[in-house]
């Protein structure tokens, strides 16, 4: 399965919000949605979810326009909440209803993700009485347990405690091998590159670079070497691009990419190296590039 | 319609559920049925105290409150005006006094005695009571006793025997009064107990359904609501929902009166309002449920399109405000012409069709004057159009105001927002 959002456009007021929006998601992978607060991502995961229409383009299922009907969405959205008092079973169970399941498979199903993220004891609980992150796992329910087609995770790990971000890394693991499009949104970069075979950064309203990120990142000029040695030091003097990075590592900049083998080999030669390898920039270097000037908005 | 009825089905739950729904409910069923069951069980005590006091069934007297001082300052017949006093004031000890009038006070004023009637003559009379009530009658009476008993002296003067004079006085004259239209005096009660309980289950419900939908909102669950449901769905499942758990509470309540009354149908023989109340035609109560429904569902989808406003709780309050002026505008205008019993005066006819009143003001026309069916086919009619196209908008207000957060948006600003929509 492929969905595409394919030139959408939305304007509130006189402000346009998503200008000829464009990116597409592949079933079993996920995929990283990415940019700064009032970028658009809300607004596009809320076309796409048919909260409100777009005003031009369309959102496609396999190049035809989606039936909300045939396909299904799971939505863990950023502002999390559900009913504070009400018994955690019978609202979660309410919610598979209410996505189109059948009596009998939404109690199976809620059962299972209780079961599966170690939450069944508290399932005659009412919410309130749960900490912020328990909580969260119990709203994560809510995005999978009608067994949808796409997941879309609006911040998933945030409040989560190291243990609680491995029981969800596993069960996103899971999603994305039983072939579901997973929609990330994030600023926790590291999640986004550790999960993301595509992303899209959204600045102010467009999509500013999409695609995979293996080939974002390649598309970088290669003329940067990064290298660790005990003689960073002794090297750092030998070369004239040569900066320290954060992590103590030295990077060597060359004014062409075709220098890279005679560089490596000098520094395999003539000092004791660790490490050298071909410089790629992170996803927050990406990120920082395509995002950074965009309008911070609250 | 699968999904609302699921919706409908959670909504509906959470109420009989509730244990405030229920204890209010229930509360209200046994206060109703104490009520009705006074008179049994007033007199069920009265017995026992008889009985423990007495050892044997009595005619029940009618229980002494205090003193009542008497004080002659003419030539009368001190014995009968005694009589007359304590005939008139069964409530009272009569006392027959020689005090001053200085003392007489004095006594009052140290409650050793409660009033005091100091006669200067048999048409002069002055009451000295500490603190008079509003509703104190005494003066009254005494007036009535002393003007019979100079009417009997003065037939006893006039050489009629005291018998004939008291037969005379007492003549008991019998009377049919024959109502050719509608009897405002028997229809008062029922219709004014209609209008209120109308007028409390929208005003309740209607502020419920607002909070609730606030509370959606500012708990953030509606974000996963309205991304899973269609907003007219959910909308109306939660707004039908609570119609019915007011008709359910309603039917409750009226259900416990009426058994309870024909349980107790003989201690309220002589109660003109109690049986006007039960004797109501049925056909009032199908004009009674269609007005509840169709004034319930107005008001409570205007009540839910500006919860869905609302971002935070406190702002209900004010924000509903202006329906709740509305409402109450409406309701005053029925009171007054309830109490006033003028139904058909141009306001009350006017508020008859316009649908925000018409629930209120065109069923206690119905139910206390003579209207043409016409007229209740065109303000139904109007009133059920309105209905419908209220909650259409509600529906639309609604799904654009789940998503707006911050400060309450102007009326302006979401009728702008429905329109780009």
């Amino acid at each position: 399965m492929q969905l595409s959002l394919s030139n959408i456009e939305k304007s509130f007021g006189e402000k346009k919000v998503l200008k000829q929006i464009s990116f597409s998601a592949e079933s079993g992978e996920a995929f990283g949605l990415l940019g700064r607060n009032g970028a658009g991502k809300t607004t596009s995961i809320r076309i796409l979810m048919n909260v409100f229409p777009a005003d031009a383009g369309e959102v496609l299922v396999d190049s035809k326009p989606i039936d909300y009907s045939k396909t299904k969405i799971g939505y863990l959205p950023e502002e999390r909440g559900l009913y504070p008092k009400k018994i955690i079973f019978e609202q979660l169970v309410y919610l598979a209803l209410l996505k189109g399941m059948g009596k009998k498979d939404a109690e199976k199903s809620v059962e299972y993700w209780l079961e599966r993220l170690d939450m069944s004891e508290y399932k005659n609980k009412k919410l309130d009485t749960l900490s912020k992150g328990n909580q969260q796992k119990i709203q994560l329910i809510t995005a999978l347990a009608h067994d949808p087609d796409i997941i879309i995770l609006d911040e998933p790990f945030s409040g989560l405690d190291p243990v609680n971000a491995m029981l969800l890394k596993d069960v996103v693991k899971e999603q994305i091998a039983k072939g579901k499009i997973v929609l990330f949104s994030s600023h926790q970069m590291n999640y986004i590159e550790e999960f993301c075979d595509r992303i899209a950064i959204l600045n102010d309203g467009q999509v500013a670079v999409s695609g995979r990120l293996s080939d974002i990142k390649r598309s970088y000029p290669r003329n940067r070497l990064t290298v660790k040695s005990q003689k960073n030091s002794e090297i750092a003097k030998a070369f004239e691009n040569a900066v320290f990075t954060d992590d103590g590592a030295l990077l060597i900049r060359m004014h062409d990419e075709a220098e890279k083998s005679d560089v490596m080999k000098r520094l395999v030669s003539e000092w004791d190296v660790d490490a050298v390898e071909v410089f790629e920039p992170t996803l927050s270097d990406i990120f920082v590039q395509y995002a950074g000037d965009a309008p911070v908005e609250g | 319609m699968k999904q609302f009825a699921r919706i409908f089905n959670f909504e509906i739950k959470h109420f009989l559920k509730n244990k405030i729904f229920i204890g209010i409910t229930l509360a209200a069923m046994l206060i109703v049925a104490l009520l009705l069951f006074s008179p049994r069980i007033g007199a069920l005590i009265s017995e026992e105290h008889a009985e423990t006091e007495n050892g044997e069934h009595e005619e029940l007297v009618t229980e002494k409150i205090g003193t009542l001082l008497l004080k002659s300052e003419a030539q009368l017949s001190e014995e009968t005006l005694q009589t007359l006093f304590e005939t008139a004031f069964p409530e009272y000890y009569v006392v027959l006094s020689d005090d001053e009038t200085a003392v007489i006070k004095e006594k009052i004023k140290n409650e050793d005695a409660d009033c005091a009637f100091v006669l200067h003559t048999a048409t002069d009379f002055t009451y000295y009571v500490n603190d008079l009530l509003m509703f104190d009658m005494n003066s009254s009476v005494a007036s009535e006793v002393l003007q019979e008993f100079v009417r009997l002296d003065f037939l006893v003067q006039n050489g009629v025997s005291p018998e004939d004079a008291q037969s005379a006085l007492n003549v008991t004259i019998t009377s049919t009064t024959e109502t050719l239209g509608k009897s405002q005096e028997e229809i008062f009660f029922y219709t004014y107990i209609m209008i209120m309980a109308l007028y409390m289950v929208i005003m309740l419900y209607g502020q419920m359904v607002a909070t609730n939908v606030a509370t959606e909102k500012s708990s953030r669950a509606m974000e996963l609501l309205i991304t899973s449901a269609n907003p007219v769905s959910l909308l109306f499942g939660k707004v039908l929902a609570s119609c019915l758990a007011g008709l359910i509470q309603l039917g409750a309540i009226f259900g416990t009166a009426y058994v309870a009354f024909n349980l107790t149908r003989a201690d309220w023989e002589n109660d003109l309002m109690i049986n006007s109340i039960f004797d109501m035609p049925p056909a009032l109560l199908g004009y009674m449920l269609l007005f509840f429904l169709l004034g319930f569902l107005i008001y409570a989808f205007l009540y839910g399109a500006i919860g869905s406003t609302a971002s935070k709780l406190e702002d209900i309050n004010t924000s509903v405000l202006p329906i709740t002026f509305l409402f109450i505008a409406g309701f005053m205008v029925v009171m007054f012409g309830i109490i006033n019993g003028d139904m058909n005066n141009t306001l009350m006819q006017v508020c008859s069709f316009i649908p925000f009143t018409s629930p209120m003001a065109m069923f206690a026309r119905i139910c206390m004057t003579k209207v043409a069916v016409h007229e209740i086919i065109i303000s139904v009619g109007i009133l059920a159009a309105t209905t419908a196209a209220i909650g259409v908008l509600a529906a639309k207000i609604y799904r654009v105001g789940v998503l707006l957060y911050g400060n309450q948006p102007s009326l302006g600003a979401i009728f702008k927002a429905i329109r780009k929509s």
